[in-house]
């Protein structure tokens, strides 16, 4: 059990490497190598899918690192406020516009945001919704119960929206079990770009997580303005996790696991910690994806899945080891 | 209101780092001080005790700035504490909370790192003039073997120590401590004195909250406080101070003079049958 | 912290940068029609989107993602373009030997572009088709909902293929065969009102939906008024209460529609005047194809052999 940073970000990015290969040889009919025949389909399809699936394990990873470090919660995910069910509910109103049931007339509405773009703004605007109703970033435990609030009505008002447009169903169904899928170039830049706003910001806010530690009125007394800084931490954590599951769906467990297995192979301070968890979440997602498509090939397993069936056990066996929460 | 008869006039802001006046604050509806004023002197040792609900930890929380006081005044280092901005008060003001609730992963060299925080500023990063303060401070304490060890990881007592490490590490001329002794057996309760008294010594204003009485009376000054009011401070060589105190005490202890290590008489406070 | 405001609008407007960038996209040829046809010339059609799809030649390799529109394409006669078909395509037994392609939503990509399409026909609400599309893939998006619609996406699939003459041939064959059903409906069902289960919410098939249509050529009602929309999703209470005098359901969920609680309530139910399809007989009512006048046939057949809605 290594506790240097660099070994265990040496061996995370090992890991990375090793999936970003497997990823390009990981074909629809199970393993296949990808030079020469498949070198279009290498570029256009395989790469833009492993590297999409790696850039958003790193952003949920990231996520829910920040999550755990603001809410002081091991169990803390990148869903807490709002942004799961904002993003449902995005998905739910693009697919019952673009004609699931209501005018088909008007499809081309819907058409022009696109799913990725309807789950991203949901999610924003769960988080903003969660924002708001708290008052502001200002009491943690307010902004939690906030967040639990946004869900639940978030999740009713898109359960009403599928009865009247119950062909939305089968959408929303996939996207709530995640997929790599559909991950394209122009997604692999938004979820690099994504990454590179909120890794950097948090990472310069990573000190505030620090003094958290201490406490809400410890952390005050060193003279940080924590809700000016909460509120920046909850942005970056909102973008990160909106673009991921705009290009992908809801993925759970990445988010929680990641900084849980940073955790076990080093004690940190935040800075390095937030990294770490980056490149765990990108490792643990881009696994996934190589296996949901090659385990049950030629069929493609959702990865959403994957994470679960591998996250539920990873969980059990902490707790069986005394999580100490 | 001072009511006792003290040795300690209304003192100068020159000579006093913290002085809070007629201050009334309240938690939620209900009112805990009512009417407090106290002065924390540089290079002393000034100890706060009381019976349970007298309002000694949200005195100490008023005056470091951390809770807003309904009525009344704070002034830190001869200005309103309000008039600080909050990285000033930072490094002027060092405060240790009485509950527990620090807990993390934190490796506990960095917890005491955190110390330096209000010198180096959230986006810079602590030198190696920080890094020898937090490793001196943790060696202060007997806690510099727990260095790498998460905080979570550590029992009350050595968390105890590292959490005034933190303290100790941020160099502030001014140290408000809630309960410091908390979970420390004898001998580092004589080491905390210990670092306590040098840095008195150094001229540093401390005020500590305790509930020994034993530790209270180690100190340069105790200020006794009742009902949300000082009602006596002064020296532990005050007789009047003394009877205050056991009145204070509804009379449940008597404090007696035993003759110290060095000659020098000790105060102790003996529980009454 | 407006240090922080500063990078952070700045590096948005990177990403803003970043995301308006066009993406590669990998070509797709499209081949040479190998087929009957002398000269190539071209095609277009127009798809749900309302978007004009043009290929410069009938497309020789055709990619199928809903059932309906494979039997579209072999009902025109095309089935040799096929190269590969979704998951549950399983008429006629050519297409259902083809590559599997998967669903509408874990549709492989990597699959789809493999076998090289001149043309993907899809479902209009599936994310794969933003993807292919991106990946320089034609693609028409067609979902029928009405019967209306679905003679124009039979018109354009036949469009596509550069036969528009035998779509309009496709869809009268289709309507000669409901209207022939449709005389042999015993007249006591006249007007009758029916209730069509299409999946277990209960979600029914209104009068709007392209089932209820066809019913309605039969000459039956439906329970579900069309201001509800073609598959909206119904509460018990509200079928109890509006008590249609025919249930038409798949074999399976008929048998067990008995044991929900409270559905004993329906006269239908109770009397026995239910149509229960087989599963091949169901596809032939439920997919908005050119088998549709064969669904037809079998509901005249039941409701022939139900005799009449005695009660």
């Amino acid at each position: 059990m290594t506790r240097d940073a660099p070994r265990v970000a040496l061996a995370l990015a090992a890991a990375c490497a090793a999936v970003l290969a497997a990823g390009l040889a990981a074909g629809a009919d199970g393993w296949s190598a990808p030079w020469p025949d498949d070198a279009g389909l290498v570029a256009g399809i395989r790469a833009p899918r492993t590297l999409g699936a790696l850039l958003a394990g790193a952003c949920l990873g990231l996520a829910g690192a920040i999550a755990q470090g603001l809410f002081r919660n091991p169990l803390a995910d990148p869903w807490l406020l709002g942004t799961a069910s904002g993003a449902a509910l995005g998905v739910t109103a693009a697919l019952a516009l673009a004609g699931g049931g209501l005018a088909l007339g008007a499809a081309s509405a819907g058409a022009g945001l696109g799913l990725a773009g309807a789950a991203f703004a949901g999610a924003l605007a769960g988080v903003a919704a969660t924002l708001a109703l708290a008052g502001g970033a200002s009491r943690p435990v307010v902004l939690l119960l906030a967040g639990v609030v946004v869900g639940v009505t978030l999740g009713a008002l898109s359960d009403l929206l599928l009865l009247r447009a119950p062909d939305a169903l089968r959408g929303r169904q996939a996207f709530m079990l995640g997929t790599t899928g559909f991950v394209g170039w122009s997604g692999v830049a938004l979820l690099a770009g994504a990454l590179a706003v909120c890794l950097p910001t948090a990472l310069r806010l990573a000190r505030a997580l620090d003094a958290l530690v201490l406490g809400e009125a410890g952390a005050a007394s060193l003279g940080l303005e924590l809700p000016r800084l909460r509120l920046a931490l909850v942005a970056a954590m909102a973008l990160a996790t909106g673009t991921a599951v705009s290009q992908c769906g809801m993925v759970g467990f990445v988010g929680l696991a990641a900084p849980h297995l940073v955790r076990r192979l080093a004690t940190l301070r935040h800075g390095p910690a937030l990294a770490l968890s980056a490149l765990a979440g990108a490792a643990l997602l881009g696994a996934a994806d190589v296996a949901a498509r090659v385990l049950a090939a030629p069929q493609e397993l959702p990865v959403g899945v994957l994470t679960a069936l591998l996250g539920g056990p990873y969980l059990l066996v902490l707790l069986r080891r005394g999580v100490r929460a | 209101m001072s009511a006792a008869p003290t040795g300690a006039t209304g003192a100068t802001d020159a000579t006093d780092a913290l002085v809070a006046r007629d201050v009334e604050a309240s938690h939620g509806a209900r009112r805990v001080l009512h009417g407090t004023s106290v002065a924390i002197p540089r290079g002393a040792l000034t100890a706060i005790v009381g019976p349970n609900g007298a309002g000694k930890s949200t005195l100490l929380s008023v005056l470091a700035g951390l809770h807003r006081a309904d009525r009344g005044e704070v002034r830190l280092d001869g200005r309103p504490i309000g008039a600080w901005t909050a990285r000033e008060r930072a490094r002027r003001l060092a405060w240790l909370s009485q509950h527990g609730e620090a807990d993390g992963d934190l490796p506990v060299r960095e917890v005491a790192l955190l110390g330096r925080l209000p010198r180096h500023g959230l986006f810079g990063a602590p030198d190696a003039a920080d890094r020898a303060a937090a490793d001196a401070a943790l060696r202060e304490l007997d806690a510099d073997a727990l260095a790498a060890r998460p905080l979570r990881a550590l029992s009350g007592g050595e968390r105890q120590r590292v959490l005034l490490a933190r303290v100790l590490a941020a160099g502030a001329p001014t140290l408000l401590l809630d309960e410091p002794a908390a979970h420390l057996d004898p001998p580092h309760r004589r080491v905390l004195v210990h670092a306590l008294r040098r840095r008195a010594r150094e001229g540093a204003a401390i005020a500590a909250v305790v509930h020994d009485l034993g530790l209270a009376l180690a100190a340069d000054r105790v200020v006794a406080m009742a009902a949300g009011r000082v009602v006596a401070e002064g020296a532990p060589g005050d007789a009047a101070l003394r009877d205050a105190l056991e009145r204070t005490f509804d009379d449940a202890i008597r404090i007696v003079a035993v003759p110290g290590p060095d000659g020098a008489p000790r105060w102790v406070a003996l529980q009454r049958d | 912290m407006s240090g922080v405001a500063r990078a952070l609008a700045v590096a948005l407007a990177g990403a803003a940068a970043i995301a308006c960038a066009g993406a590669p996209g990998v070509a797709v040829a499209a081949d040479a029609p190998g087929g009957a046809r002398a000269a190539p010339a071209p095609v277009s059609a127009v798809d749900d989107r309302g978007r004009t799809l043009r290929l410069p030649a009938p497309p020789a390799r055709i990619v199928t993602l809903l059932p309906s529109l494979t039997e579209t394409v072999c009902a025109l006669d095309a089935c040799d373009r096929l190269v590969g078909v979704d998951r549950w395509s399983n008429w006629p037994a050519s297409a259902a030997a083809l590559p599997r392609v998967g669903g509408l939503e874990d549709t492989s990509i990597e699959r789809i572009v493999a076998l090289r399409p001149d043309v993907v026909l899809a479902a209009g609400s599936t994310r794969a088709l933003a993807r292919l599309e991106s990946l320089g893939v034609p693609v028409l998006a067609l979902e029928p909902r009405g019967l209306a619609d679905t003679r124009r996406v039979l018109d354009a699939v036949a469009s596509i293929l550069g036969r528009p003459r035998d779509g309009e041939a496709l869809w009268r064959a289709v309507e000669a065969r409901i209207e022939a059903a449709a005389a042999r409906v015993p007249p006591s069902w006249r007007g009758r009102r029916a209730y069509v289960e299409v999946s277990e919410v209960p979600h029914a098939a209104g009068e709007a939906s392209f089932v209820g249509e066809t019913l309605a050529r039969l000459g039956l009602g439906n329970v579900v008024p069309a201001s509800l929309g073609p598959f909206p999703a119904m509460s018990p209470e509200y079928l109890v209460r509006a008590a249609p005098e025919l249930i038409v359901a798949d074999a399976r969920t008929l048998a067990r529609m008995a044991e929900r609680p409270g559905w004993s309530g329906l006269a239908a139910l109770r009397a026995g005047r239910t149509c229960g399809l087989g599963p091949a007989d169901w596809d032939l009512l439920v997919r908005p194809g050119p088998r549709l006048g064969e669904g037809a046939e079998r509901i005249a057949a039941c409701l022939s052999a139900l005799g009449g809605p005695a009660s």
